[in-house]
């Protein structure tokens, strides 16, 4: 069972970290292209922590600590600039983590950590505790997208002028997405750091940041149901495809293309489409 | 239309992760990148595994049972290799592993392997914790420590040469080769006059070629692969810079030389492979993985093929499938391979000579052996 | 001297950057997209260089082979790929964009094999000697001259040409040129055509530089690329230029001064980010 319990493992992780992208750019619509930024931040910090023998629980809220600060000063960018250009800033928050991290030799340098120590959940609990908090994130989610502030969000994503006109403090929720979102993918990292248990600078680039985005956008942007499902599947998908060797990322990225192509609203669009569809038949 | 196919590939799939496979064979699991920015290496290491398979099963395999590499391509990534490591060890059920994969991954299904207690052997892989993930993980290349200490002898003692600029790629086989050659340059008189970094995706190096020329040291010790070696070394020959250039086995292909062209003439490395050698098993390897591969030999296929072997002897020696008895074979391992004669220090680390080859007419020739114990000693913890 | 070598080298690199970082502004000035594919296609024409140039051993037919039929292939891939997602949000296309990308590569080394290929016999391969020793090689050479020639030529048509005419009015305002007669069909197959066609110059003169083209040749130019027209104020042709040909010298100084604390990707990013706060529009960018 050890192998079904790694990947459900990965799957969870991957859930909760596509989940917290979806928070930023499919509930407040900031686009980001340089999330595993905060991916990595969670995953040094926590990693960094349980080196140094503190209990895995504790490094939690610490990592997303961490990653909620950084978060808060590129939250801060958004605010200066926007759409196209806010994205290349992220793009670029993600290079300069990565470049940044490269040189230090306190964090590994390119050596990465290894030996990261094992959580003491065993690996059942761990799994639990990944599901768990993919889930917990997941409920959030959908509680937010009903609320009030769900509908601020939306009109941000919309049109942010005219929110403001409303007279609503865009700046402040938009503030408030980036810290929720970022932290989130903090403790996204620290799973991930003590499932795989090496990290090193490259499990953070430009690579990490797209593939996550594609999940997003691939589940349908803003779409928590189209997300949990895309996630879970794409984040497995390299070793379905094992048996095409050769092939492999060729179909994957083929699968990517057609999907933007055919269904650019993603899983869900295809969905609720399909749903009609059939509702219209039989009526 | 496009569910149906998602839905399609995944059923085979889900058909093909279940696949029966035949019975009686031993299984030996390879993790090795076959798509993305590391294919090259992998397609070599892939082809190097094979061979030394095909060879030990020509022979009769181990006591009659044939060998079966089960491969799975990692990407190069610790995301892919964890859950490959489980895989092989859980679903295929190997004796042992092999990695012809790069550091990140290879260190990541180390853990897994040795938590499993199953033997892992890591053919080219040069991240220096990857042996300390256990006693079960070994490691048939040398660390970069060891290997920059080999060149520092080379250019400090052999060639004479005292003033030298070190260009270091920017990963954990450049970084640590310069640290193994920052540590062994007094002892041989070296002084190290500067120091550049790149990076792997740089393949133009104008600026740090205008900067070491007007360091105008004796000698150039630059790490990298082939494909970052061969456009450095051609930029830096044609900025008139003339002075030895001294690499390591990231250089060890024929396309290096393509690349670089005339420029590689007379360029030096420390390697594992010596293609002038005179013993039958690496004039046999050389053959036998030309006419297969449909290429010139290179230092990943080599190593790849040495690993293979180190775990056919100790599978031989074990008389079993029984992993401790397995793992104790290999660290006892004293064989002749197509890389020379190899043993394992306590971590797990080869022990063997450093071969020096040198760029003649556009083919790698034997320059020297640098054999000595004490210098190309491994880390033991 | 080493300041005066440095600043030839950082010009170099931004001639390079310059000539793809230009099709991808003509792109999204007219289309709002960001073309990460663009690399490649800077790859292809890499590719074609080489396989042209080996095969019957002339440069210019190599360029001009490279030139024309990646142009094509930039036109397809407007058609198939960009078309059908113009309605769409733009990061659908982006997506798509970095979709087709990552397929490219893996069609590269899935049919050109993965071990990269060279040129036989290295066209172009001697030197001039300037001062104190300092070379310049031919390649060096070529690459500055047909950026600026391909650049002020492209400058001039489209200030003078009918086409120029109608693809700057097409950006300016779309409606308005089509209300005029403009076919805007025709401007956007133009603006792919030309786009393309100067990465794939750009893809064979960094074969020339290097000697050497594999699959994940464009990695660096996906994004370092996009980095540029950004920083040159998006859509911004003078911009984009003047951005090009600063990171160029920028990253050819950063190597060697500050290469021990941040690397060259971060160091670019560095500056882009810096330039943003101060002036989000990009260097020479309309508020």
């Amino acid at each position: 069972m050890a192998y079904e319990m790694t990947l459900i493992t990965t799957m969870a992780i991957s859930v909760l970290f596509a989940l917290s992208l979806n928070f930023i750019s499919g509930f407040c619509g900031q686009i980001s292209l340089g999330h595993a930024a905060f991916l990595g931040t969670g995953a040094y910090t926590s990693a960094m922590m349980t080196k140094a023998s503190i209990p895995f629980l504790l490094t939690l809220p610490a990592a997303a600590i961490t990653a909620a600060i950084l978060g808060f000063i590129i939250g801060l960018t958004s605010l200066r600039v926007r759409h196209d250009f806010l994205a290349i800033t992220t793009m670029g928050t993600g290079f300069l983590f990565v470049g940044l991290i490269r040189q230090q030799e306190f964090f590994g340098g390119e050596i990465g950590i290894a030996g990261i120590p094992s959580t003491g959940l065993g690996r059942e609990g761990f799994m639990a505790l990944c599901i768990g908090l993919a889930a917990l994130f997941a409920i959030f989610s959908i509680r937010v997208r009903r609320s009030w502030m769900g509908f601020v969000y939306d009109s941000i994503a919309d049109n942010e002028d005219i929110t403001r006109i409303l007279g609503i403090n865009a700046s402040t929720y938009k503030l408030i997405a980036f810290v929720i979102g970022t932290a989130t993918a903090g403790v996204a990292g620290a799973l991930y750091a003590h499932h795989f248990r090496f990290i090193g600078p490259d499990s953070f680039g430009f690579v990490e940041s797209m593939s996550v985005l594609a999940m997003v956008i691939v589940g349908g942007i803003g779409s928590t149901a189209g997300v949990i499902v895309s996630a879970a599947v794409m984040s497995v998908m390299p070793l379905l495809f094992q048996f095409i060797d050769d092939y492999k990322l060729l179909l994957y990225s083929a699968l990517l293309f057609f999907m933007m192509r055919f269904s650019p609203d993603g899983l869900a669009g295809l969905c609720s489409r399909t749903y009609d569809k059939i509702r219209r038949r039989r009526a | 239309m496009t569910i149906k196919t998602t839905l399609l590939a995944m059923a085979v799939s889900t058909f093909a992760l279940t696949g029966v496979a035949q019975a009686d064979n031993i299984k030996i699991g390879f993790n090795v990148p076959l798509t993305g920015f590391a294919a090259a290496d992998g397609k070599s290491a892939l082809n190097g595994a094979e061979l030394a398979v095909e060879q030990v099963n020509a022979k009769g395999g181990i006591n009659g049972n044939m060998l079966e590499l089960v491969v799975y391509d990692d990407q190069a990534s610790p995301k892919e290799a964890v859950p490959i490591a489980q895989k092989l060890i859980e679903k295929d059920g190997v004796v042992l592993g092999i990695s012809g994969s790069y550091s990140g991954s290879t260190r990541a299904a180390a853990g897994i392997f040795q938590e499993a207690s199953i033997p892992y052997i890591a053919a080219y892989a040069i991240h220096p914790d990857i042996t300390r993930a256990g006693d079960h993980v070994f490691r048939t290349a040398f660390v970069g420590e060891v290997q920059g200490r080999a060149g520092a002898k080379l250019i400090g003692e052999m060639l004479g040469k005292k003033r030298v600029v070190i260009i270091t790629l920017k990963n954990d086989f450049g970084k640590s080769l310069a640290a193994g050659f920052k540590e062994a340059a007094a002892k041989f008189g070296i002084e190290v006059v500067s120091e550049y970094e790149y990076s792997i995706k740089d393949r133009q190096f104008g600026p740090i070629v205008s900067k070491v020329k007007s360091d105008k040291p004796d000698a150039i010790y630059a790490s990298g692969y082939f494909f970052t070696a061969g456009p450095l070394v051609s930029q830096l020959r044609s900025a008139g810079i003339e002075v030895p250039i001294i690499g390591q086995e990231g250089y060890d292909s024929q396309k290096f030389i393509e690349i670089a062209g005339a420029a590689s003439d007379g360029i030096l490395i420390t390697t594992s492979l010596d293609r002038d050698s005179s013993v039958a098993e690496t004039k046999d390897f050389i053959s036998a993985f030309e006419a297969k591969a449909g290429h010139k030999v290179d230092m990943v296929a080599a190593s790849a093929h040495t690993a293979v072997h180190v775990a056919a002897a100790a599978l031989a020696k074990a008389g079993g499938m029984d992993s401790a008895k397995l793992r104790d074979a290999i660290a006892a391992t004293n064989l002749l391979t197509s890389i020379g004669t190899i043993s394992f220090n306590a971590l797990g680390e080869v022990q063997k000579d450093v071969q020096v080859q040198v760029v003649k007419d556009g083919n790698w020739h034997h320059h020297s052996v640098i054999s000595d114990a004490a210098l190309l000693a491994p880390p033991v913890k | 001297m080493l300041y005066v070598e440095l600043t030839i080298q950082g010009i170099v690199q931004g001639s390079i950057y310059a000539l793809i970082a230009l099709g991808l502004t003509l792109v999204y000035g007219l289309l709002r997209i960001l073309h990460v594919a663009h690399a490649a296609l800077f790859t292809l024409g890499g590719y074609i260089g080489v396989i042209v140039t080996n095969q019957t051993g002339s440069l210019t037919l190599a360029i001009v082979a490279a030139a024309i039929i990646v142009g094509l292939v930039g036109m397809a891939v407007y058609k198939l790929a960009y078309e059908p997602l113009l309605s769409q949000p733009p990061y659908i296309a982006l997506i798509a964009s970095i979709a087709l990308f990552i397929a490219s590569e893996e069609l590269y080394r899935i049919i050109f094999g993965p071990y990269g290929l060279s040129y036989t016999v290295q066209p172009m391969s001697g030197h001039i000697e300037l001062f104190d020793g300092f070379r310049l090689k031919y390649v060096e050479i070529l690459v500055i001259s047909m950026s600026v020639v391909i650049l002020s030529v492209l400058g001039y048509l489209s200030l003078h040409s009918r086409m120029g005419i109608a693809w700057r009015a097409t950006v300016t305002d779309p409606s308005m040129a089509q209300a005029f007669g403009v076919n805007i069909q025709n401007v956007r197959y133009l603006n792919f055509f030309i786009g393309s066609a100067l990465a794939a110059i750009a893809g064979v003169l960094v074969a020339l530089l290097n000697n050497f083209v594999e699959p994940t040749m464009g990695s660096v130019a996906s994004y370092k690329a996009l980095a540029i027209i950004v920083l040159g104020g998006l859509g911004s042709i003078r911009g984009t230029l003047l951005a090009a040909m600063l990171l160029g010298v920028i990253e050819s100084f950063g190597t060697i001064y500050l290469g021990h604390l941040i690397d060259r990707d971060a160091l670019a990013f560095a500056f882009l980010i810096l330039v943003l706060m101060v002036r989000p529009q990009g260097l020479l960018g309309a508020k």
